[in-house]
């Protein structure tokens, strides 16, 4: 699995993960709060020059942002047909503006990075009792890790299903790419444990 | 949680991770693509319970935001959570919990199997179809100020394809619970 962060010397990647998610948290609620389309453009055109700031390229920059650009077409012009323009600008620019600034911290942000921050942020409710913080970074590891071995088991499924001549159907492939998936939870989940990565309370 | 149910989660949702390499498919009048993944969603719940399966679902957004591109067409990072279809996105992990909590009460090992499936149905139909969608079509209402009712008839082309999502839900939740049972039961 390829992350969308990009390696880098900017200004973005300089800063901390924990600023930049602060910043974005404030950036969107004042864009909410703004419901001129002039200045929402305005805001938009910053977010573009943050964007390029980073150097990505033409093609790339719209490889990432396209299919988030696409799905604000198609409600902007949902909003003309029912609203009228005024809306439908408002739409276009806040949520572009929105879009673009989202996308400059996921290419700054190391997945490491935001691994370490959500760890700390949730420290707060480790202290609460409702989860405990280092668990988060586990799982995470956990899915990255298992998320090719449960493709080659789809596709071992699917070609047993044509090796006897069935027809492939969600079901008869779910259901035992589902079981045979988890039944290995038993398993490490004991390797887990016998190596003490949990320290047991 | 046990080392076991974390594992589960996780195992969960890079099963969920994994659906979404099925390609997507758009449909001209809305902006929101069917995909497996919610389909995924539904089988969290019905199969590992509301707790662990919420937990699954969660795991999955926070790849999301993370800046993986684990969503149906390699979308991923923060910039989802901004557009105008984020409503369904984070109604995921509502749906997840209610699906397994509603699982968790109607549906219980010793009944018969089409009571079970009918449990689980009803289960993902309440989870999947009725809150993710509220929770969609809430949020679609309040980022382009079109009203409820407008935002209400867009999403309605999707309801038959989760309806359908909900029932192979069902009956893969009862298939599994015969072969691996996972589901608590809640009195």
């Amino acid at each position: 699995m390829k992350t969308l962060y990009v390696e880098g010397d900017t200004f973005l990647h300089r800063l901390s993960p924990r600023t930049k998610l602060l910043g974005l948290a404030v950036v969107s609620l004042v864009l909410f709060l703004i419901h001129s389309p002039a200045i929402l453009s305005v805001a938009a055109a910053l977010g573009g020059i943050v964007y390029a700031s980073l150097r990505l390229g033409w093609r790339q920059s719209w490889l990432r942002l396209r299919p988030i650009l696409l799905t604000i077409v198609v409600v902007a012009l949902f909003t003309l047909v029912f609203n009228g323009w005024h809306d439908a600008l408002i739409v276009v620019t806040r949520l572009t503006a929105l879009a673009v600034f989202a996308a400059a911290v996921t290419a700054t942000t190391s997945t490491g990075d935001f691994i370490d921050e959500i760890t700390r942020l949730a420290m707060p409710l480790e202290r609460l009792g409702l989860v405990r913080a280092a668990d988060i970074g586990l799982s995470i590891g956990l899915v990255i890790r298992f998320v090719p071995e449960i493709l080659g088991r789809y596709q071992a499924i699917r070609d047993a299903h044509r090796a006897r001549g069935l027809k492939v159907r969600p079901l008869t492939l779910a259901v035992p790419l589902i079981i045979l998936t988890l039944k290995n939870a038993d398993e490490i989940a004991a390797a887990i444990d016998a190596r003490g990565v949990r320290a047991q309370k | 949680m046990t080392t076991r149910d974390l594992v589960l989660a996780a195992l969960f949702a890079a099963i969920i991770v994994a659906l979404g390499l099925v390609p997507p498919i758009m449909l001209g009048f809305i902006p929101v693509p069917i995909t497996a993944q919610s389909l995924g969603v539904m089988l969290a719940g019905v199969i590992l319970g509301a707790r662990r399966g919420g937990f699954a679902v969660l795991l999955v957004l926070l790849l999301v935001a993370i800046g993986l591109p684990v969503l149906s067409g390699g979308r991923g990072g923060l910039a989802t959570f901004a557009s105008p279809t984020a409503g369904y996105l984070v109604g995921w992990f509502f749906a997840a919990v209610v699906t397994g909590y509603c699982s968790e009460r109607f549906v219980d090992r010793s009944q018969a199997g089409i009571v079970q499936i009918t449990g689980f149905f009803l289960a993902a139909l309440l989870g999947g179809v009725v809150v993710d969608h509220a929770l969609g079509i809430f949020y679609l209402a309040y980022i382009t100020g079109t009203g409820l009712a407008t935002a209400f008839i867009g999403d309605l082309s999707f309801v038959p394809g989760d309806v359908l999502k909900a029932m192979i839900a069902a009956l893969a939740g009862r298939a599994v619970m015969v072969g691996y049972p996972l589901l608590p039961h809640r009195a």
